[in-house]
């Protein structure tokens, strides 16, 4: 009995230096790390710089490519909430605009006809930038931005009663000349006591061209498309009407287009 | 007297192979089946080509926002060493590795950048 306890004390020796050893000492290494290990604030700060590389190159297999290192089932959502937070704690602009269209452009048809039917092959151990660059570089598939000095026009604004909206909104949707939805076309928004913005572009599952906003009942508003010389004033959420008879504040749907030249 | 010895040596050496098969169970567990996990890193710690990728990324930003401090902040993430080391860096890797031309004209405007900017002070690592 006595020797088997002293095995068993020599055994959890032995197990108590293994791991201080492999924890301690001499642990797995820490250099050499993924995007994926870092830090949430890096991590965001990465997918920012990600995006902002697309904007400047249009090179959307690229773009993928990196994005993969983060095994998003789906990176365009989580790029859409990155955008908003931060257009919401003051980060620059062009930064959420940059996210706003890497989303929508994950998410465009084109885009999504475009993409590899398999993982890129920048997942996992390959090396990103290298594989990155044996893709083909076929002309950039860009959502339509807005050009500048050609000022969008307010095609409709319609009243929009619908309960399953939960709340009061305006619901902006940008096209541009041949019909095409825009994203990350600033709107600002103005009341009595304040002033907000928001892009299209953030909610790609409703569209890359649509955005909104949450309107107070009670409250006038107006709106502007910022690359529109057309403000929209008076905006209030009207009175709806439910099936049961009790009444509801409703939304508002504003178009806009560019026109052709 | 020979018999005697081997008696009193056995059980030191069933203690001393308790001892080295704790001690390979405890690095087998902690390397290979509950190894350190490293989440919450640092860009600094990226393995070269991701560093390498990420200061493409700085160079391409900056290609288009021409804003040298914002590529010097984004630079200071990977480390203490001056920007312009680390986009030289980069270049060394991609030349290395076989990357474009277009991405070796993009890595060199920021290296050009920077060695032309006059020396600014040192920027801190988040």
């Amino acid at each position: 009995m006595k020797a088997f306890l002293a095995l068993l004390l020599a055994f959890a020796i032995g197990l108590g230096g293994g791991l201080v050893y492999a924890w301690g000492l001499n642990p797995v290494s820490y250099t050499d790390t993924s995007p994926a290990s870092l830090r949430e604030d890096f991590r965001a700060d990465y997918l920012t710089l990600i995006a902002v590389a697309y904007d400047a190159s249009g090179d959307l297999p690229r773009a993928r490519a990196r994005l993969a290192q983060f095994a998003y089932a789906e990176p365009g959502p989580i790029l859409a909430a990155l955008a908003q937070q931060r257009l919401g704690q003051g980060w620059p602009e062009s930064q959420a605009r940059a996210l706003a269209r890497l989303a929508a452009d994950l998410a465009s048809p084109a885009a999504v006809a475009s993409a590899p039917t398999s993982t890129p092959a920048v997942a996992g151990t390959a090396t990103p930038t290298r594989t990155a660059t044996l893709v083909p570089s076929p002309a950039p598939t860009r959502t339509p931005t807005s050009t500048p000095g050609a000022p969008f026009r307010l095609l409709a604004q319609d009243p929009v009663c619908d309960p399953d909206l939960g709340q009061p909104l305006l619901q902006v949707e940008v096209v541009d000349a041949a019909g095409q939805p825009v994203a990350g076309s600033e709107v600002r928004v103005v009341w009595d006591t304040g002033q907000d913005h928001f892009f299209t572009g953030l909610k790609p599952d409703l569209g890359i061209g649509y955005g909104d906003f949450r309107l107070t009942p009670g409250v006038a508003y107006s709106v502007q498309l910022v690359d529109s010389d057309q403000p929209v004033t008076g905006l209030t959420a009207g009175e709806c009407l439910a099936e049961d008879g009790t009444r509801y504040p409703g939304s508002w749907l504003l178009r806009f287009q560019q026109p052709s030249r | 007297m020979h018999r005697h010895e081997v008696h009193a040596l056995k059980p030191i050496v069933r203690l001393l192979v308790a001892l080295i098969v704790g001690a390979a169970v405890g690095l087998i567990y902690g390397w290979v089946v509950q190894p350190v996990r490293y989440v919450d890193t640092a860009p600094g710690s990226l393995r070269a080509d991701y560093r390498t990728d990420y200061v493409l990324m700085v160079a391409q930003a900056y290609t288009s926002e021409q804003d040298l401090p914002t590529a010097q902040v984004r630079l200071a993430s990977l480390g203490p060493q001056a920007p312009a080391d680390l986009v030289t860096a980069a270049l060394t890797y991609a030349v290395d590795h076989g990357f474009t031309r277009a991405d070796l004209e993009t890595l060199n405007q920021l290296a050009v950048a920077l060695r032309s900017a006059a020396p600014a002070a040192e920027i801190q690592a988040p």
